[in-house]
């Protein structure tokens, strides 16, 4: 019984924190991306026909973790199967905010435009039983600067 | 070349179902699965029980076990080597095993319980003539546990807590549950289940002596008192006694052509003599109450 109540305790703290701050991180994501549309990250490995750049290399990196209803409704999921709608949420965040990051980076460096984009996860407490996971996303490429006179 | 980036579409790296309705339609049917395996143990009960491994049974009934308080002593260790040479008579598995319980009692009783336990009081045994008669009480409760009828009797309750227990969930709690049920000292076995276990224990004594003889002494004798001012036989109870019992009995055996009546071994003089003794040291309940009431007056 006591179990019970410890479970539903989590389950509840992790449902009410986790929703608000995945609420709270889509509202920011979306504004900040708005802010910095207006320089362009791309995956495309040619490099545009400009000359008179420099490039630098720019990186976002995020780590964020998995809440303790997230992880249970993922359990579920592994009896039933299917889509882990749980997880899609997480790695999306995570997916935009180190774009964001890298970007505001390059924005900082006066750049015009990032090429070669990749993005590179990891899941951090790996196979550990009983932990809850978190989710490692590094999203870098280089920048393009105009060259200053 | 001109590169632009759109605003990200939202929605198509995310599947816009709420979590929460996720959380109750997923938890739901898990619950719901449980619930079938549940009901489907539940409703077929007497059937898993053969399919609950007797270690399971064993180790649930150690906190019981406990609480049945044998003497260790000559007439417990001829009663138990009486019991396992009767459990080779009727093929009980290996991984089955007879523990005798020796209870110094006026009690006119014997009892199977569940992981083997078979109590012996010294009250019934008083009254049977000879070792044919005590192993046809022993072999009938050996048969009970053979047949795994304290597992059916405890009800679906127990069934589904031990079946949980066997699968991994929950064991604790089905010890907890069996323990505080306070059941397992009063099965009353069910009027199907006693003949199984009269047929099965004949089976035994047929192999055991060559004959049946000495199987119906009990019924008989119990009958023969039934009018007399006998202390209160809670063999009656928990045995439902009939003439038919006996009849049927004879039926059974004059079916498989086993010889009614043979040659009876006598009861060793040395386990008469203790059980003699252990009636005079044991104090009867009656003048105890009457030493206080004494007492109490005084």
């Amino acid at each position: 019984m006591i179990d019970l109540i410890i479970l539903l305790t989590l389950l509840l703290l992790g449902y009410g924190f986790g929703h608000y701050a995945e609420k709270k991180h889509y509202k920011d994501i979306i504004q900040r991306e708005k802010a910095l549309r207006n320089l362009p990250s791309v995956s495309s490995k040619v490099l545009p026909p400009i000359t008179q750049m420099d490039n630098e290399l720019v990186s976002g990196n995020v780590v964020i973790s998995v809440d303790y209803f997230k992880r249970f409704l993922a359990g579920l999921r592994n009896i039933f199967g299917g889509r882990v709608t749980s997880y899609e949420t997480l790695l999306d965040r995570a997916r935009r905010e180190a774009i964001l990051r890298m970007k505001e980076q390059a924005h900082a460096m006066g750049a015009k435009l990032i090429f070669n984009v990749k993005m590179e996860t990891s899941s951090i407490y790996k196979g550990r039983r009983n932990s809850v996971g978190s989710v490692e996303i590094l999203a870098y490429g280089t920048a393009l600067i105009p060259k200053q006179h | 070349m001109k590169y632009s980036n759109p605003l990200p579409a939202e929605g198509i790296n995310t599947t816009p179902t709420h979590p929460l309705k996720e959380f109750l339609l997923l938890s739901g049917g898990l619950i719901g699965v449980i619930a079938i395996f549940i009901f489907v143990v539940g409703f077929f009960a007497e059937k898993f029980a053969h399919y609950i491994p007797f270690e399971t049974e064993v180790s649930i009934s150690q906190s019981v076990a406990s609480t049945m308080s044998g003497q260790q002593g000559e007439v417990q260790v001829w009663l138990q080597q009486l019991a396992d040479e009767l459990a080779s008579a009727q093929n009980l598995p290996e991984d089955m095993s007879i523990t005798i319980h020796y209870v110094n009692s006026d009690t006119v009783n014997a009892m199977a319980s569940l992981g083997g336990h078979v109590v012996m009081f010294r009250g019934l045994l008083e009254k049977l003539g000879s070792e044919n008669a005590i192993a046809m009480v022993l072999a009938h409760e050996v048969a009970h546990v053979h047949h795994r009828h304290p597992i059916q009797t405890l009800g679906r309750g127990a069934v589904i807590s031990l079946a949980l227990a066997a699968i991994g969930v929950s064991s604790s709690d089905a010890g907890q549950i069996l323990g505080t049920a306070g059941l397992l000292t009063e099965l009353t076995f069910s009027r199907h289940q006693e003949q199984q276990s009269d047929f099965t224990a004949l089976r035994s004594l047929y192999h055991h002596y060559g004959h049946v003889g000495g199987a119906t002494d009990l019924f008989e004798m119990f009958l023969k008192e039934e009018g007399d001012a006998i202390p209160r036989m809670t063999f009656f109870s928990t045995h439902p006694l009939s003439e038919n019992r006996i009849v049927r009995i004879k039926a059974y055996a004059v079916e498989q052509s086993w010889p009614l009546s043979g040659q009876l071994v006598a009861v060793p003089e040395n386990i008469r003599e203790r059980i003699r003794a252990d009636a005079e040291r044991a104090v009867p309940e009656k003048s105890k109450e009457a030493a206080e009431t004494i007492d109490a007056g005084a």
